[in-house]
């Protein structure tokens, strides 16, 4: 089958550039709504160039293995003043206009042209209506007490990074999840398992009326190892692994990922057999990675800018600048230039925020110090100007977000004296055990007024530590609570050694990547909670034996 | 996700079947023959199960302007189980909350793709686990649902049907996909000379469905459906403002009995010259009196208003006082009534593969259940006559005919026409229909009557427009006329856009006063949405219309009097020229 001679035409013809596309039918749009009411006073484009590749397996056998490629259109259209624009946010109201609109992968410049011009247009009448709505609830409510503009002032900047194109071995994956799954085979106590290798590579495109010309991006690779099983009193069990890198040629090699099957399985195995955790206040030490999650949780969430003038949030930290907020012992920054820390690739690193701010390095909170907040070009008092932390995902809104955390110790000491510390302040407070955090999954934090200004930590591998020389003991199902200040207040000593936690983060902006690297934490006082448990019984009949994982 | 087809089967004796050649099937038949201790374990009778696998490739392209907006192509195994506890009369199904299941899943959504016997066993130990678990749950919310309610008449939840035996060869799945993504965009350049046309894509769709499907009584069924389709889609607005839209659907049961490219092209061709002739055309006003329906027309008229109501729904149980989530058939309890002419006979016959030499598209061997399909007659000679059924017994229907086609609520399967043909004595050559037409308007003192074209079926609306639809309608909505022309006594024509009918029911049907004896095959995508509408359900099956023309005595349509967007602030942007 041949191209129509229509086609074949067209591809002949030297093509423009994406960018001088973007930035031609930009300045189209701008000029003929110039003469419009009311008119814009910004517009910028942002177009996202996704690849991702995943290979899925399961006990032997591959479950699914596709590529994709698409491309994504983001529209953002300002009217009104920097003063006031259609993205004031009214009370639990959160403005959206861009919709992740396809435009096509093959670089026909018509096609993106024409849906070009339709997106503009969609938000333009969006972004009226709304300003229109905006100025009548003006009218009748009382300001918030932060009285900052909706929009700040930032260099509009040119560049053009390469981005390698995504090399993904789709036989040599498919061949290694199949192999790595299939330690799960035959393994009784593990009733869901799998494998997912995963690679993505983005190129971003921003063009803006103020003259950003941007091409950057990156690639990601993720392998994730899971584990399931239900204990015998019904609660459902996980472990996992994972490993992130920037590349799939930077993931780890056969036997490493090997050895993290098998220790998911061991994980998974001792869990089913441990005690319950029973709820405690008691001292305990929070391992580098969920020390990490701890920071991203109950910290890194509420120093987002947005959220300091946004009158539905707790707004904890909002009027501490310049105040003593953590012990004077830690400092932390938020460093989106940071591409390797403590032998691990972050995974929160990006050249220029969603707003085409480029990215830097923030220094938040210093020798204990509130100093910052991570801003994106939506100013609050005090902080006028971005500082390039404006983040979304496609078809989202950019809020201020979080980059690779790092949090830094002058209180340093070696694991095993940061244990007997631990042992002391068991004693001291004539407590029964103290606890070891070992690896955390996940946790989640209520920043809103109308919640409590609470935190919970998932932990998965938590330990009872006893001061008389008793070995360590695996408990299960204990959830890490608590309040952001009162925590901070108890962190006593860290260790000298950090590791990095990389993940995705989920909010109002969508899900973006990010790291959280700190030494290990001694804390002096942590409160665990019985986690939320299935009262459903384990599967009625045994597994299924007698075939023994052969394929016909 | 295409077609599924299930299989299921009699109901008396759990007959000890020979274990299937097919590894598939034969890990189904171990798995459930290992499920049926679960009565002794839990307390509760098992008396029917059944496994399925649907082994899926599809590929999907859509362009614009020939640019190739996306492309995919997918291998997936997605497996199903059903459980009965209890028996026939009384089970777990036909309740509000029959599939709900509150516990983990363990069970994979996706099954490996290769035959990995012990990957594949776990999984239907787990599901068979799940279903069991949400069986004793629903019987016991059902039993206590019941207590305190009478029932004014009580069904069975099963019936008995023979099993199926059909093992059709697999084939390789060897698609060149380049071919069709360059297919796309070049069917989507034909919009490029109509630089009115806001937006349009061309969508090419190709799937296949492997079922693999065994249940306790026997059954076993390999079989494969093909489907391919193309859709093409545009928009506009009139000077006005008003949102001009058009659409077509080209399909085939699979890519190697596509129609040929050039078929395809003048069909998307239509859908641009649609939209550019209704851009121009006048905004219609208020209209009554009588209105000729054209073949196709006719034909999605029908689709719809008998089509979408040719089976029965069953009343779920439901706890006292919570409103019943399904809503009646306009034809239900209407059996022996009149509702078309005496003149008109409906028969829905999935057996048939062609119509006149050319392929039906709602063929199929063997249903969802497995049950091997029988023609219903709808209608005859004017009245109500039968209904399509499934193995769920309701007020209408006390066995299955075999129309169990998409997936359906509460535990059940949905029933849904196949090949549909609407038949009509002494219908008259298209000619003198339309004179007779035209001399009904002079008798009548109408300056013009109304001659339809295309409707909006299956409906390619938005969300707010169908709102609007649903709001305003009060009881289901009628697909509106995309192409309705004013016709002059003289037999000019002049397109007008904007028509909405007003008060239009399955009622109407019985005033069609005069038929054509033309037969229009009218082919679509059904899903059970009302108007089909495109992207709802899941589920996906071909559907065939035949229909003569019909003119209706008296229909009433108007414009209805809503703001419409206004233009652009900023014209298109001009083509590169090529």
């Amino acid at each position: 089958m041949s191209f129509s001679s229509l086609l074949s035409a067209q591809k002949a013809a030297p093509a423009p550039s994406v960018v001088q596309v973007l930035a031609d039918e930009l300045e189209r749009n701008r000029k003929a709504l110039a003469e419009a009411d009311p008119k814009p006073y910004f517009i910028s484009y942002q177009l996202f160039d996704l690849e991702s590749q995943s290979v899925n397996a399961s006990m032997g056998g591959i479950t699914n293995s596709n590529a994709n490629r698409n491309r994504i259109l983001d529209v953002s259209v300002r009217v009104g003043s920097p003063a006031l624009d259609n993205y004031r946010q009214i009370r639990g109201d959160r403005p959206r206009f861009a919709a992740a609109a396809s435009v096509p992968i093959d670089g026909d410049l018509d096609t993106l042209r024409r849906r070009v011009w339709l997106e503009t247009d969609r938000v333009y009448r969006a972004a009226a209506q709304r300003l229109i709505n905006i100025k009548s609830n003006q009218q009748v409510k009382l300001d918030g007490d932060d009285k900052s503009a909706d929009f700040s002032p930032a260099p509009p900047t040119q560049k053009s990074v390469s981005v390698p194109p995504l090399q993904f071995d789709r036989k040599k994956f498919e061949e290694r999840a199949r192999a790595w799954s299939a330690y799960f085979s035959g393994k009784p106590n593990v009733l869901a398992s799998g494998v997912t290798v995963v690679a993505q590579r983005e190129f971003k495109t921003i063009v803006n009326s103020e003259g950003t010309r941007l091409e950057f991006g990156r690639t990601y690779a993720r392998i994730l190892i899971s584990a399931q099983g239900k204990a015998a009193d019904g609660m459902n069990l996980f472990a996992s692994e994972t490993f992130e890198a920037e590349s799939p040629s930077s993931l780890p090699d056969d036997k490493t990922v090997q050895a993290a099957v098998e220790k998911v399985y061991t994980k998974l195995t001792a869990l089913l057999k441990a005690p319950l955790a029973e709820p405690a206040n008691v001292p305990a030490i929070l391992s580098g990675k969920a020390a990490g999650v701890f920071f991203h949780e109950i910290f890194g969430h509420r120093i987002e800018g947005h959220r300091q003038k946004d009158e539905t949030e707790g707004q904890t930290f909002t009027k501490m600048v310049g105040q003593k907020i953590l012990p004077d012992f830690l400092s932390v920054k938020m460093d989106p230039t940071l591409h390797k820390l403590a032998g691990t690739e972050l995974y929160g690193w990006f050249d220029f925020d969603d707003e085409g701010v480029p990215a830097r390095p923030v220094s938040v909170v210093k020798q204990g110090v509130l100093e910052n907040f991570l801003m994106s070009r939506s100013p609050i008092q005090g902080f006028l100007e971005s500082n390039g932390h404006g983040r979304k995902q496609p078809g989202a809104e950019v809020v201020s977000r979080q980059s690779n955390l790092v949090v830094e110790s002058s209180r340093q000491y070696t694991p095993k004296q940061l244990r007997e510390q631990l042992v002391e302040e068991i004693k001291k407070q004539q407590k029964p055990y103290g606890l070891y955090f070992e690896e955390v999954s996940s946790g989640f934090t209520i920043t809103s007024r109308r919640g409590l200004q609470a935190f919970s930590v998932f932990p998965v591998m938590v330990y009872k530590v006893y001061a008389d020389g008793r070995p360590d003991e695996l408990v299960r199902g204990a959830d890490i609570v608590g309040t952001p200040l009162t925590s901070f207040s108890k962190i006593a000593a860290t260790s000298s050694e950090v590791t990095v936690f990389n993940g995705y983060c989920g909010a109002e902006s969508g899900q973006v990547p990010v790291s959280a690297s700190s030494p290990a934490l001694l804390v002096t006082e942590i409160e665990i909670a019985l986690r939320d448990r299935s009262l459903e019984r384990p599967p009625f009949l045994g597994p299924p034996a007698g075939i023994s994982g052969g394929v016909e | 996700m295409k077609r599924r087809i299930f299989l299921s089967f009699p109901a008396l004796l759990a007959a000890q079947s020979t274990p299937s050649e097919d590894p598939l099937l034969k890990v189904m038949q171990g798995e459930m023959e290992r499920a049926k201790s679960l009565s002794v374990v839990g307390g509760q009778p098992v008396y029917y199960m059944e496994c399925s696998v649907d082994e899926v490739h599809s590929f999907s392209a859509q362009a614009s302007l020939g640019g190739l907006i996306n492309s995919r192509s997918n291998y997936f195994r997605l497996p199903g189980v059903g459980l009965r506890i209890g028996n026939m009369d009384f089970d777990n199904t036909n309740y509000l909350l029959s599939d709900l299941f509150q516990g983990t899943r363990y069970d994979q959504s996706q099954l490996p793709l290769e035959n990995n016997l012990s990957a594949l066993r776990h999984n239907f130990w787990l599901a068979l686990d799940r279903a069991y678990k949400t069986a004793i749950e629903a019987i016991g919310r059902k039993k206590a649902a019941l207590r305190n309610v009478t029932q004014s008449e009580t069904l069975p939840d099963f019936s008995a049907a023979p099993p199926a035996k059909l093992l059709e060869p697999v084939a390789a799945w060897n698609l060149n996909e380049e071919i069709w993504k360059n297919l796309a965009k070049e069917w989507s350049l034909v919009f490029r000379n109509h630089p009115d046309i806001y937006d349009s894509t061309v969508d090419v769709e190709i799937s296949r469905d492997t079922l693999f499907y065994a249940n306790t009584y026997g059954a076993e069924v390999r079989m494969t459906e093909d489907l391919f389709y193309v859709r093409a889609r545009a928009n506009s607005q009139a000077p006005d403002g008003m949102v001009v839209r058009d659409s077509i659907t080209v399909m085939s049961m699979g890519a190697n009995q596509a129609p040929a490219r050039e078929t395809v092209r003048a069909e998307i061709a239509k859908v641009a010259a649609n939209i550019d002739a209704l851009r121009k055309a006048p905004a219609a006003d208020s209209y009554n009196g009588p209105v000729l329906f054209e073949g196709l027309a006719a034909a999605q008229l029908f689709a719809e208003m008998i089509g979408g109501q040719a089976a029965t729904v069953r009343q779920p149980v439901v706890e006292p006082g919570r409103p019943s989530p399904v809503s009646a058939s306009d034809f239900e309890g209407r059996r022996g009534s009149r509702v078309l002419p005496t003149e008109f006979t409906v028969v829905d016959d999935p057996t048939q593969k062609t119509y006149r030499g050319r392929p039906l598209m709602g063929y199929y061997p063997v249903d969802q259940e497995g049950v091997k399909p029988e023609p219903v007659v709808l209608v005859e000679k004017g009245n109500w006559a039968g209904y399509l059924a499934t193995r769920q017994p309701t007020r209408e229907t006390k066995a299955s005919n075999g129309h169990a086609r998409l997936k359906g609520n509460f535990g059940a399967n949905q029933a849904y026409i196949s090949n549909l043909f609407v038949k009509a004595e002494g219908g008259v050559e298209p000619a003198a229909l339309r004179q007779r037409f035209l001399e009904m308007l002079q008798q009548r003192n109408k300056p013009y009557g109304l001659l339809l074209r295309k409707l909006d079926f299956p409906s390619t609306g938005g969300l707010t427009e169908l709102r609007q639809m649903f709001a305003g309608a009060g009881s289901r909505p009628v697909p509106f006329p995309l192409l309705a022309y004013k016709i002059y006594p003289d037999g000019r024509e002049e397109l007008v856009r904007g028509l909405r009918f007003r008060n239009m029911s399955s009622r109407a049907l019985r005033d069609i006063i005069a038929t054509g004896n033309d037969e229009t095959q009218f082919d679509f995508i059904g899903n059970g949405a009302p108007l089909a509408l495109v992207g709802a359900g899941n589920y996906i099956v071909g559907v065939s219309v035949v229909a003569p023309s019909v003119i209706f005595d008296d229909l009433e349509l108007d414009r209805p009097q809503t703001e419409l967007p206004k233009l652009p602030a900023v014209p298109p942007p001009p083509f590169s020229s090529i």
